[in-house]
């Protein structure tokens, strides 16, 4: 078993409408299937990224730089799986 | 679908006050176009074209026409109508057949009815009734519900809670059309209507319970025997990570009799009160058809401001 452990990564928004639904929806679909808490964010005010309603309050246009925190056993596999929609630019653009 | 005499007597037997003079040996013949000719023309020689498949309805117009013809002309004529083997003869305003008329539908076997309706009537009655017998229907495994106007049908495996959730609908004052088998009916508008069998209509099965007769508990207001279906709501058990829509904007769609219809899958799971679920999918749904997209305006919003920010 993996050990209870908190990863900490920023990622630039690219794609050009930023986090609005459809990109939100994919988060929480990718997010959603990591027993891990994720928060997401500017540093200070993050909501969790199992929210639909959360993400579309963090102002994640293009060019925000946005803070993500897991935390738990699959962190990593999590992090993984949300670093790569933020490279593809959310299936966007 | 094409209809029988038969069926068009039976069924218009009171609502067209339809009555056979002659011919019920060849009941069985099909009127395989659906709607009524007035022969008008064809009387008068006119046979370039001549709706054949059609019933034929002789009103006052061809009746005064015939009497001014002598004996022999008006044989003749209206043997040329007898000889394309049209389906049937209505005459019109109770009239009695002429002689002539009986005695060539016999020799053709053209079966000859009577109604006491005046032609444009019977021409409009019995076209929308021959829609309604010739309509594409079905039955769909389903409870279907009116909630504020809205036709819902709620489908699910069995022993999901469709019945129950029935119940907390009826209670909340919305009316019941049938429970688990619904009756679909696709009109010539092209919507479906829902009702249901005639044998159980209006009873329901809870389990626990047993079957109880809808009306006698909640009133009268508690049902309602026919509705336009508008959306299908499926209840499914709730699996974690369903690819299933979180933003409402990616519509899917079901097919009954051919009509695709709005379909929300509504995952079920302990806590979620799915009555409530049910009432704001449909309300939602209203919404929607006002032109009002919840989902896509809060998009909108967001995707603007973030194009102006970006911009900066």
């Amino acid at each position: 078993m993996a050990k209870e452990q908190t990863i900490v990564r920023e990622f630039k928004v690219e794609n050009k409408y930023g986090i609005h639904a459809r990109p939100a929806a994919l988060l929480v679909k990718v997010a959603g299937k990591f027993a891990c808490e994720i928060l997401i964010g500017k540093k200070g005010s993050e909501v969790s990224a199992k929210s639909i309603m959360g993400l579309l309050t963090i102002e994640g246009h293009q060019g925000a730089v946005l803070y993500v925190q897991a935390t738990g056993e699959d962190a990593e596999e999590a992090m993984e799986g949300i670093a790569e929609l933020f490279e593809k630019k959310f299936f966007e653009d | 679908m094409a209809i029988t005499l038969q069926e068009l007597l039976e069924a218009g037997e009171e609502r067209l006050s339809l009555e056979l003079v002659w011919g019920e040996k060849y009941l069985k013949r099909t009127i395989e176009e659906k709607a009524i000719n007035r022969p008008g023309l064809a009387l008068t020689g006119f046979f370039q074209y001549f709706a054949q498949r059609r019933l034929q309805v002789f009103g006052l117009a061809e009746f005064t026409y015939l009497k001014s013809l002598g004996v022999k002309e008006r044989e003749t004529r209206l043997r040329a109508i007898l000889e394309k083997n049209v389906p049937g003869i209505i005459i019109a305003r109770n009239r009695n057949p002429l002689p002539e008329l009986r005695t060539l539908a016999e020799e053709y076997k053209t079966p000859l009815f009577r109604t006491t309706m005046i032609t444009s009537h019977f021409i409009n009655e019995s076209t929308v009734l021959i829609e309604e017998l010739t309509a594409p229907r079905g039955r769909v495994q389903g409870t279907m519900l009116d909630v504020m106007g809205i036709g819902v049908l709620l489908q699910g495996r069995a022993g999901i809670g469709k019945s129950e959730t029935a119940l907390s609908l009826i209670e909340k004052g919305y009316s019941l059309v049938s429970d688990d088998v619904t009756e679909v009916v696709k009109n010539s508008r092209g919507r479906i209507m829902a009702s249901a069998n005639e044998m159980t209509r209006y009873h329901m099965e809870i389990r626990g319970v047993g079957i109880v007769h809808v009306p006698s508990l909640f009133g009268m207001g508690s049902i309602r025997r026919e509705t336009e279906l508008d959306i299908v709501i499926d209840f499914h058990p709730y699996v974690n990570d369903a690819d299933e829509d979180r933003t409402g904007m990616m519509p899917s769609e079901i097919d009954v009799l051919d009509v695709k219809l709005p379909y929300y899958a509504l995952p079920v799971s302990p806590g979620r009160d799915m009555a409530n679920m049910v009432e704001t999918t449909a309300l939602n749904h209203k919404l929607k058809m006002l032109g009002h997209d919840a989902a896509k305006e809060l998009d909108e919003k967001v995707i603007g401001t973030f194009l102006n920010r970006s911009g900066k």
